[in-house]
Order: structure tokens, then sequence, then C-alpha cells
């Protein structure tokens, strides 16, 4: 439920994102309304939100405390207001799509490390836009199968 | 017939112009992005949940070996004269060394938006757009090196410690493995930043751009590099007379990876083959 709740959050904070008034400011501007009421610095544990390199990029902790979890945290991270997908590794740390060879301490780590990878005009492709994702879970020799099926942003 | 991967600056002019025609022609077809797209559904880091085949476990070698022979196969039925070359980058070590040709990959990337610019797989070039990957990038990038900030290949120096390691992985079975031939063959090292960042794993970060991401077929270097990975995985082999592939049984009851990494006799997914199957290819091809 919670993590529903806060998926609602984010939705408005992804509105707000989008403004160009608030990218074009160049600070860093925080999301005011649903997520901004009173966040902390960015990357306090909770959320972050901050321009880097003239990229606004955004995350909520989602499913602190969840029932049946191990208590590990996961995020949603959007850069510009597209989605980021962060994974973990076994020692806690983060990586993207993006920059999938090496991790990072924190969600804010490995999102500044995305905008890095992602130079001046990529945008990140958003999982249900057009023609723009992975279609299905074909293969290289056409098989099915179950494993790893993760849907993510891809452009097919 | 046993056939033969040679090292790519050895490769005649008409070998290097064979192998761009087959890949440009799979592309065409729309075969090469299948591979792409497996590639990125494979990527499961070891902090998620489920079976990992591709990466961060013990059957990196293996699935990358089976991953290499399908996309061999499919150049193959494009012109029977095509094997994979390798890309030995302890001895081709510049921006400028082959593969970085003309004839061959192209160069690096241009410095504003990364684009490669040069040779068959530039975007200009009308044959290599990229249609699977996790930005909306037509074009393929690359940042060889990474001028912005530099960072050197590595150097036979650094594989002598895998290959002198006897055992071919071991517990954890992850990217948290400092004992074995795999993880230090993967790269994944302790702690962050530069020095972390070790062997195949530094390999793709000194390409950059799209090696750098899950997307990292996307440049077809990643063939040459992971042939390259993978005679590795053979000189290994023929330093340790009889060490094989671990685990040897699936993990017992209660072992945190249970369930989670591929043991010798089973099935790699997404293939009907087992680690075991693909220890010695010698049947299949040789290397130069």
């Amino acid at each position: 439920m919670r993590r529903r709740v806060l998926w609602g959050l984010f939705a408005s904070a992804f509105s707000v994102a989008l403004a160009p008034v608030l990218v074009a400011s160049g600070t860093s501007p925080r999301a005011s309304g649903a997520v901004g009421n009173g966040p902390g610095p960015a990357g306090d544990g909770e959320r972050f939100d901050e321009t880097y390199r003239g990229r606004r990029i955004a995350g909520v902790r989602y499913d602190a405390g969840r029932p049946g979890e191990d208590g590990r945290s996961a995020w949603h991270v959007t850069v510009d207001g597209r989605p980021l997908h962060l994974m973990r590794r076994a020692d806690g740390s983060w990586m993207s799509m993006v920059d999938h060879y090496q991790s990072y301490a924190t969600p804010l780590a490995a999102a500044r490390a995305a905008v890095d990878e992602l130079g001046p005009d990529a945008r990140l492709v958003t999982p249900g836009e057009g023609d723009s994702r992975m279609e299905d879970s074909r293969t290289a020799n056409g098989n099915g199968h179950a494993e790893g099926e993760h849907r993510r942003g891809v452009h097919a | 017939m046993v056939y033969t991967r040679k090292d790519v600056s050895t490769l005649t002019r008409s070998e290097r112009r064979r192998l761009v025609n087959a890949l440009l022609e799979l592309k065409r077809r729309g075969e090469y992005d299948e591979f792409v797209r497996m590639h990125i559904e494979y990527y499961t880091p070891d902090g998620e949940g489920g079976l990992r085949a591709a990466h961060m476990a013990p059957s990196f070698l293996p699935w990358h070996r089976k991953f290499l022979l399908d996309l061999e196969n499919a150049l193959r039925r494009v012109d029977e004269s095509v094997t994979l070359p390798y890309w030995d980058w302890t001895r081709n070590r510049t921006r400028t060394a082959v593969p970085w040709t003309d004839d061959l990959l192209g160069g690096t990337g241009r410095r504003s938006d990364r684009q490669v610019m040069s040779g068959p797989f530039a975007h200009r070039n009308g044959k290599w757009t990229i249609r699977v990957g996790v930005t909306d990038t037509k074009f393929l990038t690359r940042e060889l090196g990474r001028p912005r900030d530099p960072i050197a290949l590595p150097v036979a120096k650094d594989l002598e410690g895998a290959l002198n390691d006897p055992v071919y992985d071991a517990a954890p079975w992850h990217s948290g493995s400092t004992k074995g031939f795999r993880n230090k063959i993967e790269g994944w090292g302790p702690g962050r930043g530069p020095a972390s960042w070790r062997t195949h794993n530094r390999v793709h970060r000194w390409v950059g751009g799209h090696m750098m991401g899950g997307a990292s077929v996307n440049d077809p270097v990643f063939w040459m590099h992971h042939a390259f990975v993978d005679l590795l995985w053979l000189r290994w082999q023929r330093r340790h007379r009889g060490a094989r592939y671990l685990p040897a049984k699936p993990l017992a009851r209660g072992d945190a990876q249970r369930g989670r990494v591929v043991a010798r006799n089973q099935k790699m997914p997404p293939w009907d083959v087992t680690p075991a199957q693909l220890e010695d290819q010698s049947h299949i091809y040789r290397y130069a």
C-alpha cells in the first residue's frame, strides 16, 4: 500500500519535473508540493532531487519496510523525468542500465554516473512510449524462457 | 571441420571486408538486434533475486561462449568463411590500433556526443542504426580511453593473477568472489572507482559509450573483446590441466546462492546446454 501511495506521489513529482521553468532555472530545484514537502538535502536516504550537468535527477525510496522483504531499499529514479532502472549488487552498491560495468555507493551517485554517460543529448527511453520498449522476450535463438525477463526501458 | 579464430590484427584485407559485410548483413536482417536484446535481458546483478546466468556468476564464461557461438553461426550462415576474431587488448592498446581502423570497426566517438564518425558502423554511413538500447540514441557511441579522465587497458601482468589461480570460481559465487579465475577475469574488484575496474570490466570502461551499458552488444567490438576473454579461459584450462567449472553440483540447502547460480551439469538459460558441455569446444573452433 505504501508503495502505491509513494508511486502516486512520484507521479506528481514527475509532472513537476517536466516543467521547463524549473529545469531552466539552473539551480537545484526541489519538487514543491507532494514530494517536496520538507525533504532533507539531496541524497538524505529517502529522496533526492537536483540538477546535475543540466539534467534533472530525482529519486524516491519506495519500499522501505515492505513486509516480507529483507529490509533493503529500492528506489525509483528519473533523469529529466524518464525512469532510470537501478539494480543492486550483492555488496549493496547500485548500478544502472546506462553504466553497467561498475557500481556506486548510493542511488544518487549511480544517477549522476548515468548522466555522465548519457552525454549532452541522449534521453533515457521510457517503457511503453510508442514502440520504445522491449516488446517481448524473444531471444537470439528464438527460444522463450522464464528467467531474466525484466521489462526495462529498452527501445526496440 | 574445426575452424580458426584469429587475432584481429592478423586478418587480411579480404577477411576484414567479409567480416564487416557479414555483420552488416545480420544487422540488415534484424538478427543482430536480437543478440543486443538478449544480452540486456540476461544482465541480472547479484543484488537482485533470481538466477544469474550471464554476469556476476560462475557461468559468465560459458554463457558468453555460447552467446559468441550463436553469433558466429549466424555470421557463418551469411558467409561461411567468416569466424570471430579476437582483440588482444594487452597488445593492441592505442586508440588508433586495430580494431579501430576504418576497414574494421572505425574509430572513437567525436567529443561533443561521442558519436562514431568513421568506418562501417558509423551511423552516417547508413548501415548501423541503434534500435535496441536503453537510450534514444540512434548512433553508435565510443569514448576510447576516456580522454576526459584517462584510464588504461589492462596489461598482460594484470591477467597473470587470474591465469595463475588454480580454482575456477569460489564462494560466494558472485561479484564479491575474491578467489577464482572467473571473477578475476570478469573483473569486479573491491571498492569503488578506477582501481575496482579490472580485466573484462575495465575494457568495457575503456571503450566507453555503448560498451558501458546493458546494450553493449551494439558495438561489434563486444564480440572481439569476448572472444579474447574466451581465449583466456582456454589458456587457464591449459595451465591447470584437469581443473573444471565450479560449482560442480547445485549448492546446498541454506546457501544464499542456491538456485541463483548454474552448477556444472545444470542447464544454462536460455539454452538447453550445460557449462560442462561448453568446457571443451576444440571440436568446433580453435584459436590462432
